[in-house]
């Protein structure tokens, strides 16, 4: 058995594909591609596989990560090539590479960086931003395994930018935590710009992964 | 900026993957490239409407014509409605996501009377006119098949034409006429509909004129156009080793509810159980050959990716290459870990044998349809399946380690007593008894019964046609008996709402004077009847009082042989002749053999295939 590290991107014609759905699609593809999954032992075995800090329902991303036992030797080309022969239009398998151990680690995974398009009311700028971002604390309600709380994201916002708007719509960038120790979503980083900056009012958004990162840097 | 419409309707909607469309193996076309753009319609959920076969065949076999496109086209589920609706959205197709309102035709699958209303709403969410008589040439064509097809009168006045029977070739048939119609400039809709009206197993509804006595009944059925037949005979496929079987299956994102490959044995059946429909409408019984079905499982596990097959016919144990088929079908499934699952089962050795292979790990449930809680019951429906077989192979199920066992029955059957009533309830401690006579260290430790009941609704093209429907009050009282009469704690008892039963029957063998009930009913609010969230029996009660159409007409009256019944113009190769026998041996108990045994001169057999040339 083998354990295999792919990177994958998924765009707007599949975005609405749930997680479970997405691991189901992907057993799938894997026999469709004729590639000897590694079943875990028990009762009921199911393929093993693990997805890196999983996309939410509507977020599309250019570079995801998994990691799946196959058994066999596999080159990283016969690997994507034949998984994205096998899989729906709208996934890309973008990269993949043979591990041992721990060398890749995806729950090191810590960052993530986001393009958000947010239909607005008001004004934005960038001083707005440099105001947001000089606040000491930005608290929001956040929803959290124990239910919904108050909780400073601030610390947890690395990066924003505006990089485009019009009177409608603003594009920003972010870079923000992920993984087990703290998981900002973009949704509560557009909540908390609505509650801080005066004169701005969000509305429907988007979000579009570009990365995962793992203390600054892309696996694959 | 590219936030769109679709990003905000669907970001606010359950299961979105619904609506998307864009699954593996879905068919994508340039709509500018073809003649005809088919929109294949079912009028329920993608869920459901992903589970049936005919669609999957239908779907591919249209699409293998450059010339056509066809798309699928479900019913919204109401939270998309009301986006929908808040939106201005049309109903659209799942492929292209273009409205289906300038489409050339619509084919509605029509499984079950209770999506009747969805089909209206379905319509109505088109924006496409609801009466066919209020479309004109620039209005899609909206034609149904499927098993209300065969008696499709209370939706008579929505449909251009019906399709009775297998559609293999009858919907390139109609697609053919399309072409050539629309190329000569699409000038009259009478036109096509009368090239078609002459094609066997096509019924244009508006070609006949349908007369009423006094008394309500039907007086007379007549053709009011000299292409149109006088009677309309139902077309199958003759052989059915050969018949197109798609070798591509489509994936959907979400699950669904038979969401595996399905392999089609056999169409028709030759048990005849007088309740069931299907046992006649799809006679005469005719098989695929093992060879042939072991081809198209490799091929659709291939393609697909499933990791699950199932066996789909009326009767699996009736199919004649069961041994070689399992086998063959064994050898595919171990090899590539893929479960099988084996449906409409009897209980014998050799199933039992058969089952142990398949399921190696997990003993899960199993489901007896006994129908009848006594054998006089049981033989007035000729279900040939006697307690001594139920008991004989729960005992053996049981001593395999099996720990849940669910016992169906119908009640409201013609001539049926207290004491049939009670006799499903004594059945079924009889099965449990069958449990505790085994020694314990032989047994599982826990056991689970399950007796389900569903209300009885005569079909018609059955023996039971006549037969009037227990009104809704003697069906709570026969089960309030049974729930009496079940002493054990390790038996539970599930039944069904009567208020959609009784609809049902009211559709069934229901005529013209219904449809306008429909369309009220739906501008009043109902869709998705056959979902209890959703199912306003009042409402539907209003409507038909509104129209002054007394239901109790269509669902629990008694018919006589003679009487004119909205179905008789439809020929579906079984005779009345051989129903009104079957009718009077349920009456005197008497049971029937299957198509095997000895052939009982239904009538299929003018079909010269099947069965009954073995």
């Amino acid at each position: 058995m083998s354990n295999y590290i792919l990177k994958y991107s998924r765009d707007d014609r599949v975005k609405y594909i749930s997680h479970l759905d997405f691991v189901r699609l992907f057993h799938r593809a894997a026999r469709r591609a004729e590639l000897p999954f590694v079943f875990s032992q028990g009762f009921n075995p199911h393929p093993v596989m693990t997805v890196a800090q999983p996309l939410s329902v509507g977020v599309t991303a250019d570079g995801e990560y998994m990691k799946v036992g196959f058994d066999g030797e596999f080159s990283p080309k016969e690997l994507t090539d034949r998984l994205n022969a096998a899989m729906p239009p709208g996934f890309k398998i973008l990269a993949a590479k043979k591990v041992e151990g721990k060398e890749i680690d995806l729950t090191k995974i810590d960052k993530a960086e986001y393009t958000v398009e947010v239909e607005y009311n008001g004004l934005i700028d960038a001083r707005d931003i440099a105001v947001f971002m000089n606040k000491p604390e930005l608290v929001v309600m956040k929803k959290s395994k124990s239910g919904v709380k108050e909780s400073n994201i601030r610390p947890y916002i690395y990066k924003l930018d505006l990089t485009a708007s019009d009177e409608k719509t603003a594009i920003f960038s972010m870079t923000l935590a992920v993984g087990s120790v703290y998981n900002l979503k973009p949704d509560s980083v557009v909540d908390a710009m609505g509650k801080y900056t005066d004169g701005f009012t969000p509305g429907f958004f988007t979000v579009h992964r570009n990365s995962l990162l793992c203390g600054d840097v892309d696996y694959l | 900026m590219t936030i769109t419409l679709k990003d905000k309707i669907l970001s606010k909607v359950t299961k979105p993957t619904r609506y998307t469309g864009g699954e593996l193996n879905a068919v994508i076309k340039d709509p500018a490239s073809v003649d005809v753009r088919f929109g294949f319609c079912f009028a329920d959920t993608y869920e459901i409407a992903m589970s049936h076969l005919g669609l999957k065949i239908l779907y591919h076999t249209l699409n293998d014509r450059p010339d056509t496109y066809c798309e699928r086209v479900f019913a919204p589920w109401t939270d998309m409605e009301e986006q929908m609706k808040e939106h201005g959205m049309k109903l659209f197709a799942l492929e292209s996501g273009d409205e289906v309102t300038r489409f050339d035709i619509l084919g509605f699958t029509m499984q079950y009377e209770l999506s009747y209303s969805n089909i209206v709403n379905m319509l109505m969410l088109a924006d496409i006119p609801v009466r066919a008589k209020d479309r004109d040439e620039s209005c899609p064509i909206v034609c149904g098949g499927g098993p209300c097809a065969y008696n499709a009168e209370p939706v008579a006045d929505i449909f251009d034409f019906f399709m009775l029977g297998e559609g293999e070739e009858l919907i390139h048939e109609i697609t053919d006429e399309y072409i050539k119609w629309k190329k000569s400039g699409k000038k009259n809709k009478k036109d096509y509909l009368e090239a078609i009206a002459k094609i066997e197993g096509v019924y244009v509804p508006s070609f006949y004129d349908v007369e009423y006595n006094a008394n309500g009944t039907v007086k007379s059925i007549t053709p009011n156009n000299t292409n149109a037949p006088a009677k309309i005979r139902k077309r199958i496929m003759k052989d059915f080793d050969t018949t197109y079987a798609p070798e591509t299956i489509i994936v959907p994102f979400g699950e669904v509810v038979h969401d595996r490959v399905m392999l089609e044995l056999m169409r028709g059946c030759l048990r005849g159980c007088r309740f069931c429909q299907a046992g006649y409408i799809y006679r005469p019984l005719r098989e695929r050959k093992s060879d042939t079905l072991l081809n198209l499982a490799d091929k659709l596990l291939s393609c697909s990716g499933y990791d699950e097959i199932s066996l789909s016919s009326l009767s699996t144990s009736d199919f004649s290459g069961l041994p070689d088929l399992t086998e063959g079908l064994l050898g595919i499934t171990e090899k590539k870990k893929i479960g099988l699952s084996l449906p409409s089962l009897r209980i014998d050795n050799f199933s039992l044998e058969l089952m142990e292979k398949v399921q190696k790990v997990r003993k899960t449930g199993i489901t007896f349809a006994p129908e009848a809680g006594t054998q006089r019951l049981r033989d007035v429906i000729n279900k040939n399946i006697t307690e001594e077989n139920i008991l004989h192979s729960t005992a053996l199920l049981f001593s395999g380690g099996w720990t849940n066992v669910k016992l169906y029955f119908m009640i409201g059957l013609p001539t049926e007593t207290a004491e049939d009533v009670e006799g499903i309830a004594e059945l079924a401690h009889k099965v449990l008894d069958t449990y505790y006579a085994i020694p314990k260290e032989e047994r599982a430790k826990q056991i689970n019964i399950t007796v389900s009941t569903s209300s009885f609704v005569p079909k018609p093209f059955t023996p039971f046609q006549w037969e009037p429907m227990n009104t809704r009050d003697m069906l709570i009282e026969k089960q309030n008996m049974l729930k009496g009469a079940i002493r054990s704690k390790k038996i539970k008892y599930n039944w069904h709402d009567n208020k959609t039963s009784y609809l049902e029957g009211v559709f069934a063998r229901g005529d013209r004077r219904l449809c306008e009930v429909i369309i009220r009913a739906v501008e009043k609010g109902c869709k998705f009847d056959g979902w209890d969230e959703h199912f306003k029996f009042d409402t539907w009660l209003e409507a038909f009082d509104e129209l002054g159409v007394d239901p109790d007409f269509y669902c629990t009256r008694a018919r006589s042989y003679d009487e004119i019944l909205p179905w008789e113009h439809i020929d579906v190769g079984v005779t009345k002749k051989f129903l009104i026998r079957e009718s009077e041996k349920a009456r005197a108990g008497e049971t029937t053999p299957n198509c095997r045994e000895k052939c009982a001169g239904c009538g299929a057999n003018s079909f010269g295939t099947g069965v009954c040339y073995e």
